[in-house]
């Protein structure tokens, strides 16, 4: 495994104009953030440039991280906006909501409700376009507002699926348990 | 950091996007804190190929946006107002886009203004000499060789030099002909209006004789003949705006309208623009 300076380290580095820590932090993060963005937007250049700005913004902002929790973490959250704004400049770019050849196998639908129990399968029952909401709102911790720039429909649309997911997970819970 | 990670299995199909929306919340959850985990999503993804993206482009765009000097703001302003980023760097490189020639330009105009809102009567005539003079002045300065060292390699390109010097002549009427408005508006006894024929005309002739000799001198020529024409006028009797009204406004329009179509005739003589020396 790659081992070498910490991301603290490096980011410290890059806030001190060091070019080959800034390398190497991009070496370290730009693939699984491209692999992790693709996954929320279908257009490779906006991803690609959703990139560029994330590791801009880093270079001119190394100090925007305030210490707390992972790099990563921070990288990820800088790196989904500049998607959303990204997406907020070009229309008719189709925002993931369901992978290609996303139904499990059977015998994954198993070991997934054994590996995350009911809600698995309750989230599995949700319509596409709703947990797309729940990706970006809940998983990805985006403001309706961004979510619904990232999923292109209205921010009522957004607060209202979610809503809908929400009550939606609740019933199946709740039938499951009894 | 835990000693448990993405089995592989997980991680493959993380990378073909071929899990559910659970296991691949699972896997991002766990990646963000799980360096070597990211390293193997990263190495999974080369291998697979299933990232297009060219990392390696992305990061040389990058290098080049962080590398690039960040753009002023006059020329991020010609951006906002639609020019492509190449023309908008040509414009604002001008030297007479520098702040200190504009500075310099407006501290003329204004210390003009003053004196003729003071009530001073030489004051009014002082303004009257200057207002006019000041646009054209500055944009012969946005395209001299002399004060513009880096015209010479723009002029050798085949980009169109008559294009080039429209744009900055239009960037600079921009900036200045409100400025002389605004400070026209402090002289008493004149609509702030009459100010600006003049000068747009002796802009105009300034880039008409510009196919001739160099624009610095032109717009010197220009200056010069109209201080004449000013200080002439000065010692006989009568209001100094005579000059700038009625029938002279006419010839002023006709003044600019005919240089400028000069200009547009000639304008294949731009290209033999040299240092004035």
């Amino acid at each position: 495994m790659d081992s070498g300076p910490s991301d603290e380290t490096l980011l410290a580095a890059v806030a001190e104009r060091d070019m080959s820590a800034f390398r190497t932090l991009y070496e370290r993060h730009a693939g699984w953030l491209a692999i992790r963005l693709t996954r929320r937007c279908n257009d490779r250049d906006l991803v690609a440039d959703a990139i560029q700005d994330t590791f801009v913004a880093v270079w001119q902002r190394p100090r925007g991280f305030r210490g707390d929790g992972d790099i990563a973490a921070w990288l990820w959250g800088i790196a989904i906006r500049r998607l959303v704004s990204r997406l907020r400049t070009r229309r008719g770019v189709a925002a993931v909501f369901e992978h290609p050849g996303a139904a499990p196998a059977a015998e994954d639908q198993v070991l997934l409700s054994v590996e995350y129990g009911d809600i698995g399968q309750a989230l599995a029952r949700l319509s596409p376009e709703m947990r797309a909401v729940i990706q970006a709102v809940v998983l990805d911790g985006l403001s309706a507002k961004e979510a619904a720039q990232l999923l292109h429909v209205p921010v009522s649309s957004v607060k209202t699926r979610l809503h809908r997911a929400k009550a939606h997970l609740r019933a199946v819970l709740a039938e499951g348990s009894s | 950091m835990t000693g448990w990670h993405l089995d592989d299995d997980v991680l493959r199909r993380y990378v073909e996007r071929t899990d559910s929306l659970t296991e691949g919340a699972s896997a991002e959850q766990h990646l963000l804190s799980c360096e070597p985990c990211r390293a193997r999503v990263n190495a999974a993804a080369g291998v697979i190929e299933l990232s297009v993206i060219d990392l390696a482009a992305v990061w040389d765009r990058t290098r080049d946006a962080i590398e690039v000097a960040r753009p002023s703001v006059f020329e991020r302003l010609l951006r906002g107002a639609g020019l492509p980023a190449h023309e908008a760097r040509l414009v604002a490189v001008a030297s007479a886009f520098r702040g200190v020639w504009l500075t310099g330009a407006a501290a003329v105009l204004a210390f003009a203004a003053l004196a003729a809102a003071m009530g001073h009567a030489r004051g009014l005539w002082l303004f009257l000499a200057v207002a006019p003079v000041v646009p054209c002045l500055v944009v012969a300065s946005s395209y001299d060789p002399w004060m513009d060292p880096a015209l010479e390699p723009e002029l050798v390109t085949p980009y169109p030099a008559l294009r080039l010097i429209l744009l900055r002549t239009i960037a600079v009427l921009a900036l200045a002909l409100p400025a002389v408005l605004l400070f026209g508006l402090v002289v008493p006894g004149e609509t702030a209006f009459a100010w600006l024929l003049p000068a747009v005309g002796f802009v105009a002739v300034v880039l008409a004789a510009s196919t001739w000799v160099s624009p610095l001198r032109a717009a010197i020529a220009v200056s010069c003949a109209w201080l004449a024409l000013v200080s002439l006028l000065a010692t006989r009797p009568g209001s100094p705006d005579a000059i700038i009204q009625g029938r002279a406004q006419t010839g002023f329009l006709v003044l600019a309208a005919a240089s400028f179509g000069i200009f547009l005739l000639r304008r294949r003589q731009l290209r033999q623009l040299r240092p004035w020396r």
